[in-house]
């Protein structure tokens, strides 16, 4: 076991490039997951850049099948801005829409209660 | 011409010179990205996003500077146009919460004031209640003080002996009679009644039609005088019983004094 790992490590150092960014690689992941749990689908500008961080993500992972580790870490860090954009405006818009909500139900009270 | 010449020159140094490669395009978004942040309300609410943005701009600026517009200057540069447009997000998204908050507050005050409302308008309703049946409790003690009062399931019965009303075998009141019965029209007026009954009663001495046709006309000289005392008209009734219904023993004095009298009849309202 410890061999194999050894070996991968050679392979990947001998190919004279870095090595397969799998740290960031699966914390982009996670955002991305963590941008469709929050409705980034849901919300144009916050889907627009959902969009764009899953295709960094498979570039990043075709660049890493092809061998080219650097590149595709830097593909990696675009993915992970790009979700971490998503998420935040998926979060504002609902923060948004909950206040308007709230306001509404205030307006509903108040023109009860005259 | 000159100038056009300089202007190439220059054009080509800056291509050709290693010292200032022309910032590309994804470094100036950022640069302008970051700009406007800095001067948002991401300064106060996301400033931790906005101090992440500056970083990620210091560091494609310092790979501009290293490796010039290279992809990755242009990689660095699209994170820091990024994480600054993630600085504004959360602030909008901190300010919407605040707002949030705000108006959470603002709906349990709204709440808390239209319960108090309520809860004063209840209070208010309840004191107005206390105060009317304090009033007729008032009322209903001075006409005991009056006359005898006393109730029946017709309504409220006050009796006036007829010896304090009346002179024997006339219809006219005596003066006496005029201030109390003014007292007793003052204390009905205080309380809640749909008519009156006045009756007048005598006792079984003299002929049966004698004493009705008297009876008849001391109940009507009452009535007549609790209306000018501000009863209204069309609320009370005059009506002589005569002799028919005596309350005592009509063989002795005292019971024959008991029968002579009048009665109003306070009909209560029904509900």
């Amino acid at each position: 076991m410890r061999k194999l790992c050894l070996a991968t490590i050679v392979l990947a150092t001998a190919c004279g490039g870095a090595a397969v960014p799998q740290e960031t690689l699966t914390a982009a992941k996670a955002a991305v997951a963590g941008a469709e749990v929050a409705g980034a689908a849901s919300e144009p500008k916050a889907a627009l850049h959902l969009k764009l961080a899953k295709e960094q993500l498979a570039k990043a992972e075709k660049l890493i099948a092809d061998g080219d580790n650097e590149e595709a870490a830097r593909e990696v860090d675009r993915a992970q801005a790009d979700a971490d954009l998503a998420f935040s405006l998926a979060k504002e818009s609902g923060a948004k829409k909950e206040a308007a909500d709230t306001q509404e139900q205030l307006d509903r009270l108040r023109h009860r209660s005259k | 011409m000159n100038r056009f010449k300089i202007g190439w020159l220059l054009a080509i140094q800056a291509l050709v010179g290693c010292s200032t490669p022309l910032p590309p395009q994804e470094l100036l978004q950022a640069r302008s990205a970051y700009n406007a942040a800095s001067k948002s309300a991401a300064v106060q609410l996301a400033p931790a996003q906005l101090d992440t943005a500056k970083q990620s701009l210091e560091k494609a600026e310092a790979s501009f500077k290293e490796d010039g517009d290279d992809q990755s200057t242009k990689d660095l540069a699209y994170i820091a146009g990024v994480r600054a447009q993630v600085a504004v997000a959360e602030a909008g998204r901190e300010q919407a919460a605040r707002n949030k908050a705000k108006i959470d507050h603002d709906f349990r005050n709204s709440q808390l004031d239209a319960l108090d409302s309520s809860k004063s308008q209840l209070e208010q309703e309840k004191a107005a209640r206390a105060s009317a049946e304090k009033a007729r409790l008032a009322a209903e003690a001075s006409l005991k003080e009056l006359a005898n009062v006393k109730e029946e399931s017709r309504g409220v019965v006050i009796t006036l002996s007829g010896s304090v009303l009346f002179a024997t075998g006339k219809s006219m009141l005596l003066p006496i009679a005029q201030n109390k019965l003014a007292e007793v029209a003052k204390a009905l007026s205080d309380q809640g009644y749909k008519s009156l009954l006045v009756e007048g009663h005598t006792d079984s001495q003299g002929s049966v039609d004698k004493n009705m046709a008297l009876s008849q006309e001391r109940a009507q000289s009452v009535r007549s005088y609790l209306v000018s005392q501000g009863i209204p008209s069309d609320k009370i009734r005059a009506e002589g019983i005569g002799s028919s219904r005596p309350v005592a023993d009509n063989s002795t004095a005292e019971g024959r004094a008991n029968n002579r009298r009048v009665e109003i009849v306070v009909e209560p309202n029904r509900k």
